[in-house]
């Protein structure tokens, strides 16, 4: 791949930054409300115009983006109202425990959804394509606050055995058993979407696949059904699924939102809420800024590594 | 791979297995801010109540009981009071507990420009010094007679020697990963987003702490907190009514009651001429079935309310006053008398033919409130009250509406120290007296209920006050609420108090 297209495609991230920079900013100062530290009706005149001054709400609305974008440029995102420490701290903090879930969701929707696909758009109609459609509707119409608690009330509940929430008990830190007990039902929930997603992409691609006239000939060339079906057709059919997938990993990253709330995991999504909530401006500006950071990079992963599944878009490139 | 498998899920039901037993577990929503000076949300003040004794706690008759002062005086008619402080305190971190700590934290609490978000609470204090090293000196002002109560509400004392010269609220090492206290548990381990683990403090000057620990875990969704509690992952969660449901056929929990220093109400805003005469307010208290809200959205969880002193006040609360009872007829019948009365199509107007019309706001997200809210404002509707319900988030509503005086009417609620003065909400041009209430006799009673020292003689003082809000309401006050405790049934010790304040005793509380 040739350096001046990474640079370019380097180059218009930092544009996209900037402007999802200013969108974000103006879009959070014209949200009605205010910071919460502010918001609490028992607070007195003289504590409330402190708290106002301290976080540099006193300035005019162009002072304060003079000075977020010069600390922007300088790699400073600001203090976080809520937790008094540098936003990339902040998301720092959280941002690995995010990690683990989503690369957790995204390592089983890929073992499950890719297989599962495949199989489907290979045997269209038949009794598990049917019943694969049926269910991964379900899964895509399902609120996933309902599933997740459904989940936590049967096995935390009723049977017991796995924990409704957390990441660890407490004082088993860094216990990879009790790590991966918390980890199954985030998983499960958060992957059941982009599976049911995922799975119906791949079917699509495969039956696309599965119809192209090259597969007729090689077919009518004798060529046995294990090696058209590998060979054949799953090279030619994964490369709308890596999109698909490419697609999944910034909401897996910033769209947990839900899912980590629940499961009181202490990753992106639910820091995300809670800086929505407590408008803590300098927090949302920067988990913006991080998720559109991330959001570039995949897209620029994925375009990397299309070369590498497609011959075709090397010498295209 | 069957046998692999089989392993690995035997051994994670035994993971499981084995949490340690004697170690209650309680929730907060987000992490806290374990500085009781700058703590902005009740999670921060929770945890901070187990961590940083003040002078003085609330007994189970929410009077004032020794803590770190051991003693103390009230002399110069109430203005001076002296504390003789207990001796042989010891920090978390081993240095000495000393009168200066409790200059030092009274001192930061009264200079505005700390950050501290208590400088309301204390601004009576003229003068605050050490005498020596076990007793220290407050002068006020002017006499305050809720000083006391809330020297044990949320003025946990902290240490001189690590805060001296910090900015308050930025101070990260203390505020969130090692705060040191002199509470009968200290902080052992702060995981960000997750849990804060307490350990019992072995140099604690009090009853030796019966737990192994407390930990609180961050848990945001009410949902998840019932479901935890259901599994053993926590010990005690404070719900709402509507949560009940899924509690009532668990034999391992138990719903405690206890008595809330809360008034829910409907505030108006007295710039809006509509509710200008004192008749308007004192007809929506006819007509509007409070018994109706207590019993249906509230499952009855409330005490019936008078005025704006609750009941949970036991030693102010007057029983003997008759509380305004449903009566639409009367409602009518007083809103006639000032001027309104219902047209050919039921609608209330005033002489020339404008409607009663104004907006309801509630937050957002409470089914307790909006289901409250819908309740009065159908109410108002049947007496001809043109009444729009606006639902807000709760940011929105006090920030842009409730502070800056644009709204007609919201149902609120104010939480107040276990005290009944609410100068502060009721006097002409008070701080929290976004109602705009204003009334020279309130005015004169609020002021002397805060001023006079005796308790039978503020007795008399509120109960006139209760007496005066029946014809002239500040608010509608709708209901006086209970905090419901559902606790799991080996955990014993907790006073019958609030989760606020039997967290001051937690030294006493055990898992059995």
């Amino acid at each position: 791949m040739p350096v001046p297209y990474i640079l370019r495609r380097l180059w218009h991230a930092l544009i996209v930054l900037a402007v999802v920079c200013v969108v974000t900013f103006i879009v959070v100062r014209l949200a009605p409300g205010g910071p919460s530290l502010l918001a609490d009706p028992n607070l007195g005149t003289v504590e409330r115009a402190a708290i106002a001054e301290r976080l540099g709400l006193n300035d005019s609305v162009p002072e304060q983006f003079a000075k977020f974008a010069a600390g922007v440029v300088r790699g400073d995102l600001g203090t976080s109202f809520l937790y008094g420490t540098p936003t990339l701290q902040v998301i720092g903090q959280r941002l690995p425990n995010t990690l683990l879930l989503a690369g957790t969701a995204l390592l089983v929707t890929v073992l499950v959804a890719v297989p599962l696909g495949l199989m489907c758009g290979l045997r269209p109609n038949s009794l598990l394509d049917r019943l694969l459609s049926t269910v991964s509707l379900v899964f895509v119409a399902v609120p996933v606050f309902w599933f997740a608690l459904m989940l936590i009330i049967l096995f935390a509940v009723v049977l017991r055995v796995l924990p409704a929430g957390g990441m660890n008990a407490p004082g088993m830190e860094g216990n990879l058993l009790d790590s991966l007990r918390h980890l199954i039902l985030p998983t499960l929930v958060l992957a059941s979407a982009t599976i049911a997603e995922v799975l119906r992409y791949t079917r699509s691609s495969a039956r696309t696949a599965a119809m192209q006239d090259y597969v007729r000939t090689a077919k009518a060339k004798g060529v046995g059904p294990l090696r058209l079906q590998y060979k054949h057709i799953l090279k030619n059919a994964l490369l709308p699924v890596l999109t698909a997938i490419g697609l999944q990993l910034p909401r897996l990253v910033g769209g947990a939102a839900v899912t980590e709330t629940i499961f009181a995991w202490p990753g992106m999504g639910r820091l995300s809420v809670e800086a929505a909530l407590g408008r803590d401006y300098p927090l949302i500006l920067a988990i913006t800024l991080v998720v559109a950071l991330a959001v570039v990079l995949f897209n620029l992963l994925v375009d990397l590594l299309y070369p590498v599944v497609d011959p075709r878009v090397r010498t295209e490139a | 791979m069957r046998k692999a498998l089989l392993a690995l899920g035997v051994a994670l039901a035994v993971t499981g297995a084995s949490a340690q037993s004697n170690v209650l577990k309680l929730p907060l929503i987000n992490d806290p801010i374990m500085n009781p000076l700058v703590a902005p949300d009740l999670g921060s003040i929770l945890v901070n109540k187990v961590i940083f004794p003040g002078l003085v706690r609330p007994n189970e008759d929410l009077q004032p009981e020794p803590d770190l002062a051991a003693s103390w005086r009230v002399t110069n008619n109430g203005l001076t009071y002296t504390f003789n402080l207990r001796q042989n305190v010891k920090w978390h971190d081993g240095q000495p507990f000393t009168a200066d700590d409790v200059v030092f934290t009274f001192k930061t609490i009264i200079n505005p420009q700390s950050g501290s978000r208590l400088v309301s609470d204390f601004n009576s204090i003229k003068d605050v010094v050490a005498v020596n090293r076990n007793t220290v000196r407050f002068t006020l002002s002017k006499p305050f007679a809720p000083f006391l109560i809330l020297l044990g509400h949320n003025a946990g004392i902290v240490p001189k020697h690590l805060l001296e010269g910090k900015d308050l609220n930025n101070y990260n090492a203390f505020n969130r990963q090692m705060p040191i206290g002199t509470g009968p548990y200290k902080v052992s381990r702060v995981v960000p987003g997750a849990s804060i683990t307490l350990v019992p403090n072995p140099d604690y000057y009090g009853a030796k702490p019966k737990l192994d620990g407390i930990t609180f875990r961050v848990v945001p969704d009410i949902n998840t907190q019932v479901a935890q509690l259901r599994s053993g992952e926590l010990d005690w969660v404070n719900v709402e009514p509507f949560n009940l449901a899924a509690l009532q056929n668990d034999p391992n929990v138990r719903i405690k009651q206890a008595d809330a220093v809360q008034h829910f109400l409907v505030f108006f805003n007295l710039k809006n001429p509509l509710f200008k005469d004192a008749k308007v307010r004192q007809a929506m208290q006819y007509a509007v079935n409070r018994k109706a809200i207590i019993e249906g959205v509230l499952r009855g969880y409330a005490d019936y309310p008078v005025g704006t002193i609750p009941t949970a006040l036991r030693a102010y609360f007057n029983k003997s006053i008759k509380p305004v009872q449903f009566d639409p007829n009367r409602a009518l019948q007083i809103l006639a008398q000032a001027g309104w009365k219902r047209n050919a199509q039921g609608t209330l107007v005033n002489a020339k033919g404008e409607p009663f019309k104004f907006s309801l706001m509630v937050d957002r997200g409470n089914p307790t409130r909006e289901q409250a809210a819908l309740a009065v404002q159908q109410d108002l509707k049947r007496i001809g009250m043109d009444v729009t319900l606006q639902t807000l988030e709760f940011g929105t509503l006090v920030r842009d509406f409730l502070l800056t005086g644009k709204y007609d009417a919201n149902l609120i609620w104010w939480t107040t120290a276990p005290d009944p003065d609410q100068y502060s909400y009721y006097a002409t041009g008070q701080s929290n007296n976004q109602a705009f209430y204003s009334n020279s006799q309130a005015d004169e009673l609020l002021r002397r209920g805060r001023e006079t020292t005796s308790l039978a003689a503020r007795k008399i003082i509120y109960t006139n006050l209760q007496r005066l809000e029946l014809t002239d309401p500040p608010v509608l006050v709708l209901w006086y609420p209970k905090e419901l405790q559902a606790i799991r049934r080996n955990l014993t010790g907790v006073p019958d108090l609030g989760i606020r304040d039997a967290l001051r005793h937690s030294e006493k509380f055990d898992l059995r």
